[in-house]
């Protein structure tokens, strides 16, 4: 009910936006600029990055408000979340391969003792490999294991039936576990 | 880390870090939309919706215009058939011309 409650808001949050307000705007920006940076940050892990894509997609948001067609979009979430996907692949094919932290040393992980040390190497390697998965694959991953979208939502969001996010998510799962094991 | 369980895995994906944004990201998102003008045309397909919005009828109104508009341009567009009348006419005529023909 209170989710329901939020999305009417900011479907009149985005009404009055259409007209100009920027009061508007910013009770929309502040609700919503966390769940937005932390998707970006799954994607580019950088920060400063993360910050520009989700500054980019509110001011395009504030700049063509007529995108936003509230007989045609659901939910503003995840028609937002869309264009935050689309700018984070943008800037995947313009960047360089990510590149493993320097002194980085797999042979050597078993023998550390120190298990955080071990844990922030496996994830890491983790980081790693979901950036070489699939464009799609890697998508799925990131909307389903952020803690507030559902599958639906995300099925939603790729514009795919629920069945085959079930299906892209546990191909890579099962590709994350095969790549993983090889650095045991 | 040799075998990996998929509750190994799904706990690991869970717990990706995520470095926190900086506080004041929101406000300097809404200072940059502050010397930012809005275009504000509208896309032609939403034009359209909201112009037929504006004349809003019952559906059976539009059934009945849309009959309507059919009915003429089917009306318009089907030539006339050839009755008898016509072409007794058209023989009328023909031996009119042959009969000037043979004077001439």
């Amino acid at each position: 009910m209170a989710a329901d409650q939020t999305d009417q808001d900011d479907h009149d949050l985005l009404a009055r936006i259409q007209d100009g307000n920027h009061h508007a705007f910013g009770v929309l920006v502040r609700r919503h600029t966390e769940r937005f940076y932390r998707l970006a940050y799954r994607y580019v892990q950088r920060k400063d990055i993360a910050e520009d894509i989700v500054q980019d997609a509110f001011l395009k948001l504030w700049e063509h408000p007529g995108r936003w067609q509230a007989e045609r979009h659901s939910k503003f979430t995840t028609w937002f979340y869309r264009i935050v996907v689309h700018l984070c692949l943008d800037w995947q094919k313009k960047k360089r391969p990510l590149a493993l932290p320097a002194g980085l040393c797999l042979a050597d992980t078993r023998d550390t003792p120190d298990a955080a040390m071990l844990r922030t190497q496996a994830q890491t390697l983790l980081e790693k490999e979901i950036a070489a998965l699939p464009e799609r694959q890697r998508t799925a991953l990131n909307l389903c294991f952020d803690e507030e979208l559902s599958n639906q939502e995300a099925a939603e969001v790729m514009g795919v039936h629920v069945k085959a996010l079930q299906s892209l998510i546990m191909r890579a799962k099962a590709r994350l576990k095969e790549r993983m094991q090889r650095y045991g | 880390m040799s075998d990996i369980h998929d509750q190994q895995l799904e706990a690991m994906l869970r717990a990706r870090r995520v470095e926190p944004a900086s506080p004041e990201l929101a406000e300097r998102i809404l200072l940059k939309a502050q010397g930012r003008p809005q275009n504000r045309t509208m896309p032609l397909r939403q034009w359209v919706q909201r112009l037929f919005a504006e004349f809003h009828l019952p559906q059976p109104a539009y059934v009945l215009a849309c009959a309507l508009m059919i009915g003429f341009i089917v009306g318009w567009t089907v030539s006339v058939p050839h009755t008898a009348e016509d072409a007794t006419e058209t023989l009328q005529a023909q031996s009119f011309l042959y009969v000037d023909e043979d004077i001439l």
